[in-house]
C-alpha cells in the first residue's frame, strides 16, 4: 500500500526493503504524498536536513514516517530548490519542531510554514550562519550579535515560573505557567538550554566504530537504547549479520536499563507527591539494578558495551546465575512496594484524573512511549518494528485508557514486571556462539535509520553513511522531543500544586531532546507552543 | 493500611547507606576505572589514539628529541575501555581506582616518552624502536634490509630497485 502512495506521487524509489523505504518524491507532490501516508496510519517520527552539496546532490530534507502496521520506517526525501521546499506542517502538526530545526541549522526555508521563527539557535547567534552546512567547521564559534528581548505581558494572570531547573528532576528546563487563583491558564514551555552539538561532532571528527560511545552520552539514564539505535542503523546500512548471542545480551541490557529508568521515575513521582518512604524504598530496589549493570558491563550508568556488529562483553555462567538469583529475589519486593503503594487512596487521589491526555490529541501531537499508552495508543516499537531477540521473546504492552497521571504511573510499573520477565527469558534462551562479528565493508552513502524502544518512547536514529570510516549526516531524536508538546495540554486547567507531577508525568529528559542544539547559557529562546498548539 | 506494612518492612531491612568514605567500597570484576599505561609494555603504535572516542589518548612524536610521546590525559577519558580492546601488548589497562579526585592537575596525565629510531638515509626519526622490532618478525627476510628507513626514503629505494633492476626482491 505504501508502494502505491509514494508512485501514485511520481516518487523515484531509492531503497525498498524489510524495513525501510526511502523515496525521492517531487517537491510539489511532497505535501500531498506526506498526508496520504499520514492518513493511512503512518505517524510522524522526525525529520532531517542534510546539506549534500559534497554529494553533488544540494541541500535535502527527509521526513521519517513510522508505519506501525508494515513494521517499516518510511523515509521521505526532497531536495530543496533555491534553499525551498514546501512545509508539511499545515498538515502535520508534528513536523513543526523538525522544520524549524532544519531551518535554523541548515538555511532551507520551508514554504507556507505558519510560525517560521527561531526554534533552536539563540538570539544573539549572528543571522546567516548554518552551523550543520558542511562549510561550517565543527569548533567554530562566531561572534555573538546585539538583540532586544521580547516579552509580551498577559493581562490578568500571573506568571510563575517553574525552572530554569526542574524541581525534581534536576535538569534544565523552564515551565511558564500563567495562574489565575489556583487554576493554570495557560502553560509555555521554553527550552533548548543546553549546547553539546553532538551530531556536528561526531560527523566532523569520529569515526564509525567511536559515535555508540558518543550517542550513550545523549542521555544519562537511557544512554544504552542511544547506543543501540545507533548501531542498529548503522548494521541495517551495511547489511551486518549480528551474532544472536551478542542480539540476546543486548536485549538484557536494554531491560536492565528499562528497570532502572522507571525506579528511578516512580521514585521520583512518590517524592512529588509527598510519599518519601516510597521514594526511598524505591531507589533501596532500584540499587540492586545498577550493581547488576555493574557486575555485567564494568559500570553503572554508560554501559559502553556495543561495538557495530556486535558486543563487546560476554555474561558467562556465574553473571548469568547471580542474575537470575537477585531477580527472583527484587521481583517480589517490587511487588510489595508497590501492591502497598497502590492501596493508599490519598497517593491515588493525587494522582487519579490528573493531566489528561486525550488519545486524539495524543495522537494529532505524535506522542510516544507511556506518555501514549497511559493515553490507549497502542504503540511499542519493540512489538511493532521487532529489533534485538525481541522477535522471539513474549512480552505484554499495558494499555491504560484514562489517560492520567495514574494510567502512566501504572504503565510504568507494570512494564517493570514485564522487563523483568524479558530478562528472565532472555537467560533462560541465551544461545552460544561469539559476541561480536567484524567482518562487514561499510557501503558509502546509504540512507539508514534505526529505532528502539527507550524507557521514555521511541528513539529514532537516521544516518548516511560517509566515506572513509566516517557517517556522513547522523540525527538522532529523543522520545521526549516528541513528548513535552503534550505538557502544555495536561497542564491547563490544573491546579498549580498538581503542576510538579504533571510535568513529571511524561518522565521528561530534557538534556536528550537538547543534544543537538547551539543556544547560550545566559539567554534562553522562547519557543512559544501557543500557537502551535492552536493557542491555548 | 498499605503504610504500616511499609514500617514493618522498614523495620526488618534495616540501614542500607553504606559507610563509604570510613570503609572502603568494594567494585566487581572487571570493573572500568583509571587508565594505567605500562611503559615496560607501550610499543608506540597509536593503536589506542585512532580508537579512543574523546581523544584522551594522543600519540605524537617530539622529532627535535627524537621521542614518541603517549599522553594519557584522564580528564578527557569517558573509561570505556576501548584503549585495552585494541593494544596489541596489552600495555594500557583500566584499574579498579576510582576515587580520582585530585587538587594537582598532573595528577591527571600519564606521559610515557619512547626512543625513536633515525632514518638510515634521511636521518629523520620515523618510528619507535620497539614497535619496529614488533614488526620484524612479520617482515619478509628481502624486506629487512629497508627496515631501518622511513617510509619516503623506502619508497625512493624501492622505485629507484625497480628503475635500475639490480635484482631487489620486488622486481
Amino acid at each position: 500500500m505504501i508502494l502505491e502512495i509514494l508512485k501514485s506521487n511520481n516518487a523515484k524509489i531509492l531503497r525498498h526493503d524489510e524495513k525501510v523505504t526511502v523515496a525521492l518524491v517531487p517537491n510539489d507532490k511532497l505535501r500531498t504524498t506526506a498526508e496520504l501516508l499520514f492518513k493511512a496510519g503512518c505517524y510522524y517520527a522526525t525529520g532531517a536536513g542534510v546539506d549534500e552539496r559534497l554529494l553533488g546532490v544540494g541541500f535535502s530534507m527527509y521526513h521519517i514516517f513510522n508505519c506501525e502496521a508494515e513494521g517499516r520506517y518510511i523515509i521521505i526525501k526532497a531536495v530543496a530548490s533555491n534553499l525551498k521546499i514546501p512545509s508539511i506542517t499545515p498538515i502535520i502538526s508534528g513536523a513543526n519542531w523538525a522544520e524549524r530545526e532544519v531551518m535554523d541549522m541548515l538555511g532551507i526555508f520551508f514554504d507556507e510554514h505558519p510560525e517560521p521563527v527561531r526554534l533552536i539557535l539563540p538570539d544573539d547567534w549572528p543571522e546567516g550562519v548554518y552551523p550543520l552546512r558542511k562549510d561550517f567547521r565543527y569548533n567554530e564559534r562566531p561572534p555573538r550579535v546585539e538583540f532586544e528581548q521580547k516579552r509580551e505581558k498577559k493581562p490578568g494572570v500571573i506568571e510563575v515560573p517553574v525552572g530554569p531547573y526542574h524541581p525534581a528532576l534536576h535538569e534544565p528546563e523552564m515551565f511558564e505557567l500563567y495562574v489565575k487563583g489556583e487554576e493554570i491558564v495557560g502553560a509555555v514551555y521554553r527550552g533548548f538550554h543546553i549546547h553539546r552539538g553532538m551530531e556536528k561532532l561526531a560527523e566532523g571528527r569520529m569515526t564509525i566504530n567511536q559515535i555508540p560511545f558518543l550517542a550513550e552520552r545523549i542521555c544519562g539514564i537511557c544512554g544504552y537504547t542511544h547506543n543501540c539505535a545507533y548501531v542498529q542503523a548503522i548494521e541495517d546500512a551495511a547489511k551486518i549479520e549480528v551474532p544472536e548471542r551478542a542480539l540476546y545480551i543486548r536485549t538484557i541490557l536494554l531491560e536492565l536499563e528499562r528497570i532502572h529508568s522507571h525506579m528511578l521515575w516512580l521514585g521520583v513521582a512518590f517524592h512529588l507527591l509527598g510519599f518519601e518512604s516510597g521514594f526511598m524504598h524505591t531507589w533501596r530496589i532500584r540499587e540492586t539494578f545498577m550493581d547488576l549493570a555493574e557486575l555485567l558491563t564494568g559500570n553503572r550508568k554508560t554501559y559502553g558495551m556495543n561495538l557495530i556488529g556486535g558486543v563487546r562483553r560476554n555474561i558467562d555462567e556465574n553473571k548469568k546465575k547471580g542474575l537470575s538469583e537477585i531477580l527472583d529475589k527484587t521481583k517480589k519486593e517490587i511487588r510489595e512496594i508497590f501492591d502497598n503503594a497502590t492501596q493508599m487512596r490519598e497517593l491515588i487521589n493525587r494522582m487519579e484524573g490528573i493531566g489528561v491526555l486525550s488519545k486524539k490529541k495524543g495522537r494529532e501531537i505524535g506522542v510516544v512511549g507511556p506518555t501514549a499508552r497511559g493515553s490507549d495508543i497502542d504503540t511499542d516499537v519493540r512489538r511493532d518494528h521487532p529489533y534485538a531477540a525481541y522477535g522471539d521473546l513474549e512480552f505484554k504492552v499495558p494499555i491504560y485508557k484514562d489517560g492520567d497521571v495514574l494510567s502512566r504511573f501504572l504503565v510504568r510499573y507494570e512494564e517493570v514486571l514485564e522487563s523483568i520477565w524479558l530478562i528472565e527469558q532472555a537467560l533462560d534462551q541465551l544461545p552460544p556462539g561469539d559476541i561480536l562479528n567484524e567482518e562487514y565493508e561499510l557501503p558509502e552513502h546509504t540512507i539508514c535509520v534505526g529505532a528502539t524502544e527507550a524507557p521514555r518512547g521511541e528513539d529514532v536514529h537516521f544516518a548516511i553513511m560517509g566515506e572513509g570510516n566516517k557517517v556522513y549526516r547522523w540525527h538522532p531524536r529523543a522520545p521526549t522531543y516528541n513528548n513535552l508538546p503534550a505538557v502544555p495540554i495536561m497542564l491547563k486547567g490544573e491546579k498549580l500544586a498538581d503542576a510538579p507531577i504533571i510535568i513529571a508525568s511524561i518522565d521528561p529528559c530534557f538534556s536528550c531532546t537538547d543534544h543537538i542544539v547551539i543556544v547560550d547559557g545566559e539567554k534562553v529562546y522562547r519557543c512559544s507552543l501557543d500557537n502551535y498548539l492552536g493557542g491555548l | 493500611m498499605g503504610r504500616f506494612k511499609l514500617i514493618t518492612k522498614a523495620i526488618s531491612i534495616g540501614r542500607v547507606t553504606e559507610k563509604y568514605p570510613f570503609v572502603p567500597l568494594e567494585v566487581p570484576e572487571g570493573f572500568r576505572g583509571k587508565p594505567v599505561i605500562d611503559p615496560e609494555k607501550c610499543i608506540g603504535c597509536t593503536a589506542c589514539s585512532n580508537a579512543c572516542p574523546p581523544q584522551a589518548l594522543q600519540v605524537y612524536d617530539d622529532l627535535e628529541r627524537g621521542v614518541r610521546v603517549v599522553h594519557l590525559f584522564i580528564g578527557r577519558c569517558i573509561f570505556c575501555a576501548r584503549c585495552q580492546d585494541v593494544c596489541p601488548t596489552e600495555a594500557i589497562k583500566l584499574t579498579k581506582e576510582f576515587e580520582l579526585a585530585t587538587l594537582s592537575d598532573e595528577d591527571l596525565h600519564q606521559i610515557v616518552e619512547l626512543q625513536m629510531v633515525r632514518c638510515e638515509e634521511c636521518g629523520k626519526p620515523f618510528d619507535t624502536f620497539r614497535h619496529l622490532l614488533y614488526t620484524a618478525k612479520e617482515l619478509q627476510p628481502w624486506e629487512r634490509e629497508m627496515m631501518f628507513l622511513c617510509p619516503e626514503c623506502k619508497a625512493k629505494k624501492v622505485s629507484e630497485k625497480l628503475i635500475f633492476g639490480k635484482g631487489g626482491g620486488y622486481v
